[in-house]
């Protein structure tokens, strides 16, 4: 009995401070993670990356003096808990811009975002995000406060195609290349699916028909298998690096031939040290100064990683890195929102059009350039192409090229 | 004299069939629930939007629990393919609003029938086995439905999922909490009562006779393969209803949302209310809704003293959840609702208790 009562009077105390309000002269900011669930292995370093840089801005001043009021929520990958916790913020902490994770998740919030004018940068780089008004007639619905550094994945991926046709003929072969998509059937590997392979098709290069490899790491031989007796030259990875590794590895041991591509989540550091040799050769994209790279703006970066190790000894991933930019760009366009009369939604989906192959102040040579316009989100159109080898553990990754892919007015939200 | 005699009862005494079939056991029953529906009915004006969305969260998933507990605490019958069921509705509605133009006021029923529909067929293998075989058949429906949800671009929008849209009625939209608080306190109301109800009926009553000894229902002259797929059909209008007030609810329906830890979940929510107990349903959905929160506030009002606690915070949600079922199998096998009516039983004869 007295259980019973103690277990009322606790629910009753919980509903007491629940429900908390925010202050006023804060900028309340959401931070959707994915700590947790199938992607958690790429998510764990961005989302450091925000969680410090947002500490790191709060710590250096603020937005001109004004602190920004964060909340970290992992979602777990889960489309729909994110769009509850979007909503449970919306009644209570009123974002002003969110730092989202996901594909399935941020084109799922594209109407709500707009309805609401949140500014949104998401981890997905989808190519559906990069259409504000709706002009394109590819697009599905307009993303117009829709944001994210970096190419679009559609881009990256026609990048890649672009570098493997110039690789195909560098190595001397002759005849049609055969280009294949790989990854789960999610929204994220999916994102550049469709566009890629027509620009593959535009390229000469057959299509295979694409295989289907799980999202959480699982043994992938039955699909690597496929790969092999589809005789595709080059295989398109869409999932993320803790799935690549197990399906490497798979393929390492059925003795795959194939020359590899995977995007700018689909390899990093760590998954080079846990494939070894069979990770050797692959070609994939990445997006800002890794972390033994010498640039101006290295030092801010190193001063950001203290805010969580403040021994400053732990390396960090190009995740991390990319995590970094996009907060930092957000802060701008927040102090450009501040110029134009308030940090509003509204205001900071202008500041962000407002740049022009801008990079943060302090991050000079970590984030590259990129561009928004009121009319166009993709951010940058250039693809940074790159190998790595394991070479016993002490890797190294390499760059191969820099594709500047078309900016194609029909490729717009696609 | 009489009168005075009839206040001065110590126990509880029905001596018709129709006192012992009443809705509400005793007129203070019936007075609180009806207060209690007047109190929520006003809540919307001062509540807070977040306890809104906790009391709507309660609302659709006990609509739903209290189907599962029609067919696992009635009828006896084990379901691992509730949240299916859920999740169907949920993509029936927001399909039908979005195919054919029907307002959401109508497409909420209607998906509540057109998974009555999906569980009558799904119950026709599952009337005819019982035991572990009946668990794994549901499970095969569970795992059906989900790719079913990932591959049919047609009907769910495939792997990006499907918009829905809010509950509207003559074109005023119930697009917040407030309003939508109303729709969600109805169909409570209807489909708790319509529960309360079968259970009075000589369907209710097979269920119950099926559930406690089926050889002997069967000898009365029930028919046990109608009563456990007309037992399923039941629960999965249930779900179905949940699912679409959810849809509407977030206006996002994706696939992601209804696996097999839903199932669980929804088993859990009737186990910690208690099976076959209409009211369990409702306090069962209440504790599994309420429980993360509270771990919620509890990690935040020491989080700050050990940050390392607010990274652990998903995890201490999962698990709180786990360890509540697993306590109250041990301690509390009856569920809330059988504490609860202990803390009556305490009450009434208070203080010469025996």
């Amino acid at each position: 009995m007295r259980k019973s009562i103690m277990l009322g009077s606790l629910l009753v105390a919980s509903m007491a401070f629940a429900g908390s309000v925010s202050a006023a002269d804060t900028i309340p900011v959401g931070h959707l993670a994915a700590y947790t669930g199938p992607t958690s292995g790429v998510g764990i370093p961005f989302g450091a990356g925000i969680d410090d840089a947002l500490a790191y801005i709060n710590k250096t001043g603020g937005i001109n003096g004004k602190q920004i009021k964060f909340e970290t929520v992992d979602y777990s990958y889960n489309a729909p808990r994110a769009v509850a916790t979007y909503k449970k913020w919306m009644s209570n902490l009123k974002p002003v811009a969110i730092q989202g994770w996901g594909t399935a998740d941020t084109e799922a919030l594209v109407k709500f975002i707009a309805k609401d004018k949140v500014a949104y940068v998401s981890a997905s780089y989808s190519g559906h995000l990069t259409d504000p008004t709706g002009k394109s007639p590819r697009t599905k619905a307009p993303a117009p406060y829709n944001f994210f550094y970096g190419p679009s994945y559609s881009d990256a991926c026609r990048g890649l195609v672009q570098w493997a046709a110039d690789d195909w003929k560098a190595k001397g072969n002759s005849g049609k290349p055969k280009f294949i998509h790989m990854g789960d059937n999610h929204p994220y590997p999916n994102a550049p699916k469709a566009a890629c392979a027509a620009y593959a098709k535009e390229l000469g290069f057959d299509i295979a028909p694409s295989i289907v490899y799980s999202l959480k790491p699982a043994d992938a031989k039955a699909q690597c298998l496929s790969l092999k007796d589809s005789g595709a030259n080059y295989a398109y990875l869409g999932n993320t690096s803790g799935s690549n590794i197990s399906l490497l590895k798979s393929c390492g041991t059925v003795g795959v031939k194939t020359q590899f591509l995977t995007n700018i989540w689909g390899w990093d550091e760590n998954s080079i040290k846990a494939t070894g040799d069979a990770g050797d050769g692959i070609a994939w994209v990445v997006g800002a100064a890794s972390w033994k790279d010498q640039a101006p703006g290295m030092k801010t970066l190193r001063a950001i990683s203290k805010m969580s190790d403040p021994s400053g000894t732990k390396p960090r991933m190009l995740h991390y890195v990319r995590g970094v930019c996009g907060t930092f760009l957000m802060k701008e366009a927040m102090i450009k929102a501040e110029a134009m009369g308030g940090i509003t939604g509204e205001n900071i989906k202008k500041g962000f059009e407002q740049m022009k192959d801008f990079v943060p102040a302090g991050l000079e040579g970590v984030c590259s350039p990129s561009t928004w316009t009121a009319e166009d989100h993709r951010g940058t159109t250039l693809v940074n192409v790159y190998t790595s080898k394991y070479n016993g553990g002490d890797f190294q990754m390499k760059k191969l090229a820099t594709v500047d892919v078309p900016r194609r007015d029909e490729w717009l939200g696609w | 004299m009489a009168s005075a005699h009839s206040r001065m009862k110590c126990g509880e005494f029905r001596t018709t069939y129709q006192q012992d079939t009443t809705i509400f056991p005793t007129p203070l029953a019936r007075r609180v629930a009806v207060l209690s529906v007047i109190f929520l009915l006003v809540a919307p004006s001062f509540l807070n939007p977040y306890f809104l969305n906790l009391g709507i969260q309660i609302g659709y998933y006990g609509v739903a629990a209290l189907g599962l507990n029609i067919v696992v605490g009635f009828t006896g019958q084990i379901s691992l393919g509730h949240a299916a069921f859920f999740g169907f509705g949920a993509f029936a509605s927001a399909w039908l609003n979005n195919t054919t133009g029907i307002p959401v006021f109508f497409c909420i029923p209607l998906a509540g029938a057109m998974t009555m529909a999906l569980g009558l067929i799904v119950g026709i293998p599952a009337g005819r086995i019982k035991g572990l075989y009946l668990a794994i058949a549901t499970l095969a429906s569970q795992y059906i439905l989900e790719d079913f949800f990932s591959r049919a671009d047609w009907f769910t929008g495939g792997a990006y999922g499907a918009m829905a849209n809010p509950f509207s009625i003559f074109g005023f939209e119930f697009n917040n909490d407030q309003r939508y608080f109303y729709v969600v306190l109805f169909y409570v109301v209807i489909m708790f009562l319509f529960g309360t109800n079968l259970l009075r009926s000589r369907d209710g009553r097979a269920f119950v006779a099926v559930r406690d000894h089926y050889l002997s229902a069967e000898i009365m002259g029930i028919n046990l393969t109608k009563y456990r797929i007309l037992s399923f059909g039941i629960s999965s209008f249930y779900a179905g209803v949940g699912g679409a007030l959810f849809g509407h609810y977030l206006g996002f329906v994706s696939a992601e949302g209804f696996t097999i830890m839903l199932s669980i979940q929804f088993l859990g929510m009737v186990i910690i209310g208690g099976l076959g107990s209409v009211m369990g349903s409702l306090m069962g959905t209440a504790f599994m809704v309420l429980l993360p929160e509270l771990m919620e506030a509890g990690v935040g009002l020491v989080g700050h003293s050990a940050p390392g606690l607010t990274h652990a915070l998903a995890y201490i949600k999962e698990m709180s959840i786990g360890l509540a079922i697993i306590l109250f199998l041990i301690f509390e096998p009856d569920g809330l609702s059988h504490r609860w009516r202990m803390i009556k039983a305490y009450w009434k004869l208070y203080p010469f208790s025996y």
